[in-house]
């Protein structure tokens, strides 16, 4: 019986306009907008690929282990087709030094984009979906119950004995398989065209998160389709249901996120916690430069600058640098000599000591800086941006959007995971300084006797993380649309069972 | 013709759309209207701490000496924020706020002149916050009442054909397209009675609170905007009533303006822009500092060996150095204003592809006349960019008139040591004028109204050979 029903329904739907129109628009859009996103793609994949050459020639043409700047740049996600997330909002890329602790706030962007192009919006795979899927799953529900009573055709089919709850499985089946069909369809024609794209390499990992992202829209098609039967149900009139199901659509997708952000979302940021912080920063920094002040006053050469007034073929720097925006303060010196005269030679053995002491005492200065930083550009940057999206995800939409981003690895984890990597990069590049004894060496002030081996350093490699983990921060947002699905069936079959025909 | 529009109204005026679009719109415009008195007065306030910082830098430079002042130059220069930005915020957010005065570089007997330079907002860098389209006049009738003006019309005419009443309409003695005008205009007055409500809330909200102060030519932007509004809301009803009119099922009909309107509204703004944006994309800027220098550096070397024949007379050294500054400081802003023109002409051109899309056109529209957005920002450009030669001009005035000083531009012991009046040095005001207003507007204005012609017409054509 239920397959008859199934049968009939499917029919019903397939040979409605709606569903060519379904199908046409999705693909249409869904296949313009990849061509546009592989393109983006690969540009700033491009972009990064010359960021990375140009540092590493910087690097190279450095003359000593103190000038030089080592900066590591963020790759592109390739599933920031599917979902950009933050993919393309913090900067990209960031140094790497011994003297503060690099995280996202210090990164940087490089200049390979406009920055006057942010003022148009983004779009991406999911975009689409949010919008088009939804509006499609309403316009195939609105009638599916409220028909049926109008057409009086459900009076004849229960005269039947078919069950009411069989009816209404049939129902949610056949129209969820005739969405299924754009849906897949749309996201075969992406995949096919990401995998024909020459600088797009999808591994079996990518594929598995590809396919989170399917299941994830299928929930979301779900969610939309029986809040339509819903409405179908409730009104009893297509008219009304009709203009009941629209402006729900237009609550949920376009009015609901922009206006609670535009309600919670404020302006100002917290001053005195971060004058505080900064504050305390600079107090740890006044420390270490007593006891910098203190070892140049007690070694054996008392009361010399910290140069040692060495001065050679080059240039040479020391001073503090800060911003107190961005928490940030901390100690620079740099000495970039390529020529030493033989008269300076005496005391070259002191300068090594003090480079030797102040290359330790900035790196544990620093660290202790992070301790300090780290909770308070917490509490400035990531707690606003947790609450926003907590408040977004009372609304299906917010709840898709937060899951696919989780699988494309474009959420807020996905770019932090980045600088996590970057601080343990930071702490092998420091590991390989002190067995090597580079704050120690000559080459740390000075080419004369020869250029620092840039070559043998750790080289700095990111992976993205493991699919379990994209899977694990999916999940919650996943079970919820999937608990929204089962109690929205759940009150309609109610309120079904109880309706006179 | 009045009946039918009469008769229409009536209709709409009881339905359930009628209601829920009023609802809708009103709380939209209140949410507008209190969120913008909430952040109105601290973008107020950060605009009169940044001017007051420059004219406290200008005042302190002036109090020092002419040499100062010239070297220094006036700082950061801040946009003055519209006081109608409630209607278009015109992505404001991802546009700077100031241009920016840099010192370069200082070395033991020169310091560098000032460059003018454009430095991004970089406000987004740290953020982890989730994307908004903010709730402004141009969101809610561009995208909501647009949406509302379609779900207002697709059975206008499909569904008095379904319900047979359009044979009864035609059967009396009234020519098609009265009956056409008179739909027309019924859902017109149906559709602006819910948005001039809402409109008035939120001017009455925002004009009561003493935080803002609207003045009189924001109420005539404000009566322009609106007549803006009612004029894309026609485009959208037009459109509505076309495909009511060639389609048979007003199911059908629906499900054909649902699409439209998805691609029209929703994804041609963006997709426009990318694809645009790609096709005139800026060669990159990688090492753009770099290179900055290295022209420096080529320019030092081109100047040493006029340093070398200087050398022991202390005037020519002056000139030479006087003339390194200066031409430093034209070779630096003209690399800065080249690269800042690439990127205006990619960003204009991206728009003028986007206006394919009437709400584009639209946000434009609200743009020009709210004083937000990019041309808005343009013009501050050019507003800086004729104070600073003013400003560059000043210096060499004041210069000239001191009869002590050895007018050469760009070295210390050149030029005039006096103090400068600190009222005579021009002050930089961002001034937002009409009628450059209205020039930027005209095309987009000419284009919408050919939209809309272009539909009505199609409209009277379909419903004149309509078969009923």
């Amino acid at each position: 019986m239920l397959t008859t029903l199934i049968h009939r329904e499917l029919l019903d739907n397939l040979m409605t306009f709606r569903f060519a129109a379904a199908v046409f628009i999705t693909l249409l859009l869904v296949v313009t907008n990849t061509v546009v996103l592989i393109k983006d793609y690969e540009r700033r994949l491009a972009g990064y690929d010359d960021a990375v050459k140009m540092h590493q020639r910087q690097l190279q043409e450095t003359n000593t282990y103190s000038a030089g700047e080592m900066y590591v740049d963020r790759p592109p996600n390739p599933l920031s087709i599917f979902n950009v997330g933050f993919d393309k909002r913090p900067g990209n890329e960031v140094k790497v030094s011994h003297r503060y602790v690099p995280s996202l706030w210090d990164a940087r962007r490089h200049g390979s984009d406009n920055p006057f192009m942010n003022i148009f919006t983004s779009m991406d795979i999911v975009f689409i979906f949010k919008v088009v899927l939804s509006l499609l799953a309403l316009i195939f529900a609105y009638d599916a119950l409220a028909g049926e009573y109008e057409g009086g055709t459900l009076r004849l089919v229960l005269t039947n004995s078919v069950r009411r709850g069989h009816i209404l499985l049939a129902k949610y089946v056949s129209a969820m398989l005739c969405l299924l069909v754009p849906l897949l369809m749309s996201l075969l024609l992406a995949v096919i065209l990401l995998t024909n794209s020459a600088v797009i390499s999808l591994n079996n990992h990518d594929f598995l998160r590809i396919g989170g992202i399917i299941l994830a829209s299928v929930a979301y098609l779900s969610v939309f389709y029986l809040i339509g039967i819903l409405i179908s149900a409730a009104a009893r009139r297509t008219s009304t249901a009709l203009m009941l199901a629209m402006f729900v659509w237009g609550f949920l997708v376009l009015v609901y996120p922009n206006v609670t952000l535009a309600v919670i979302r404020r302006l100002e940021s917290p001053q005195a916690r971060t004058a505080s912080t900064f504050n305390q920063i600079q107090q740890i920094w006044e420390e270490f430069d007593r006891k910098r002040k203190h070892f140049l006053a007690t070694d054996a050469f008392p009361g010399e600058e910290w140069h040692f007034s060495v001065i050679g073929g080059g240039s040479l720097y020391a001073g503090f640098e800060d911003d107190p925006g961005l928490l940030r303060h901390n100690y620079i010196s740099y000495t970039d000599f390529e020529t030493l005269s033989d008269e300076h030679e005496p005391k070259i053995p002191h300068a090594q000591n003090y480079f030797r002491f102040l290359g330790r005492l900035v790196t544990d200065t620093a660290d202790r800086t992070w301790l300090v930083r780290k909770p308070a550009l917490e509490n400035i940057y990531i707690h606003p941006a947790k609450v926003e999206s907590a408040w977004l995800k009372l609304s299906p939409v917010g709840l898709y959007d937060a899951t696919t981003q989780a699988w494309a690895g474009t959420d807020m984890h996905g770019v932090r995971d980045f600088f996590d990597t970057v601080r343990q990069y930071r702490h092998q590049v420091i590991g390989y300084f002190y067995d090597k004894d580079v704050f120690g060496s000559r080459a740390w002030f000075s080419a004369d006797k020869g250029a620092p081996d840039w070559g043998s350093f750790p080289q700095f490699s990111f992976q993205r993380v493991d699919t379990n983990i994209n899977a694990k921060r999916a999940l919650p947002d996943v079970s919820l649309l999937l608990m929204i699905n089962v109690i929205l069936f759940i009150i309609i079959f109610l309120i079904f069972i109880k309706s006179e025909v | 013709m009045w009946h039918i529009a009469k008769r229409e109204l009536y209709d709409n005026l009881n339905s359930l759309r009628f209601a829920l679009a009023t609802v809708l719109l009103i709380g939209l415009m209140l949410t507008n209207a209190v969120v913008h008195l909430q952040e109105h007065p601290k973008r107020v306030q950060a605009y009169r701490d940044g001017v007051a910082e420059y004219e406290d830098r200008l005042t302190a430079f002036a109090d020092e000496s002419l040499y100062r002042l010239a070297q220094k130059g006036p700082g950061d220069l801040h946009k003055k924020p519209s006081s109608l930005r409630f209607c278009a915020e015109g992505s404001e957010t991802d546009l700077p706020r100031t241009t920016e005065g840099l010192i370069r570089w200082t070395t033991q007997t020169l310091e560098s002149f000032w460059i003018l330079r454009y430095p991004p907002v970089n406000t987004s860098l740290g953020s982890l916050r989730p994307d908004a389209t903010l709730v402004d006049w141009s969101f809610i009738i561009g995208y909501v009442l647009s949406l509302i003006a379609l779900l207002f019309t697709f059975d206008s005419i499909s569904g008095e054909r379904e319900r047979g009443t359009l044979r009864l309409i035609l059967a009396n003695a009234i020519p098609r397209h009265t009956v056409l005008i008179g739909k027309f205009l019924g859902a017109l007055i149906s559709l602006s009675i819910p948005l001039t409500l809402a409109v008035l809330m939120n001017l009455l909200t925002i004009s009561t609170s003493s935080n803002v102060h609207l003045g009189a030519e924001a109420w005539g932007r404000l009566s322009i905007i609106f007549f803006i509004a009612l004029l894309y809301t026609c485009l959208f009803l037009a459109l509505g009533l076309l495909v009511s009119a060639r389609v048979q099922r007003s199911a059908v009909s629906l499900v054909i303006l649902l699409l439209v309107w998805v691609s029209l509204v929703v994804f041609m703004p963006g997709t426009l822009a990318a694809i645009a944006g790609d096709s005139a994309s800026p060669k990159a800027t990688h090492g753009f500092y770099e290179h900055s220098w290295q022209l420096h550096y080529a320019l030092e070397d081109q100047y040493s060996s006029r340093w070398r024949e200087a050398r022991g007379d202390s005037r020519k050294k002056m000139e030479v150095d006087g003339a390194f500054v200066t031409e430093d400081v034209e070779q630096q802003e003209h690399l800065h204003e080249a690269r800042l023109k690439q990127q205006v002409s990619q960003v204009n051109q991206a728009r003028a592809i986007t206006r394919l899309s009437p709400v584009t056109i639209f946000q434009h529209l609200l743009e020009a006349f709210a004083g937000t957005g990019f041309e808005r920002h343009l013009q501050f450009l050019e507003n800086v960019k004729v104070y600073a030669r003013e400003y560059r001009e000043f210096v060499v005035d004041t210069d000239k008139a001191d009869p002590e000083s050895l007018h050469i531009i760009g070295v210390r012991e050149g030029m005039s040591q006096k103090p400068v009046s600190p009222e005579a040095v021009p002050k930089f005001e961002d001034t937002l004028s009409f009628s450059k207003d209205f020039n930027t507007a005209a095309v987009d204005l000419l284009l919408l109204a050919l939209f809309i012609i272009v539909l009505l017409s199609g409209v009277y054509l379909a419903f004149v050979r309509v078969e009923v």
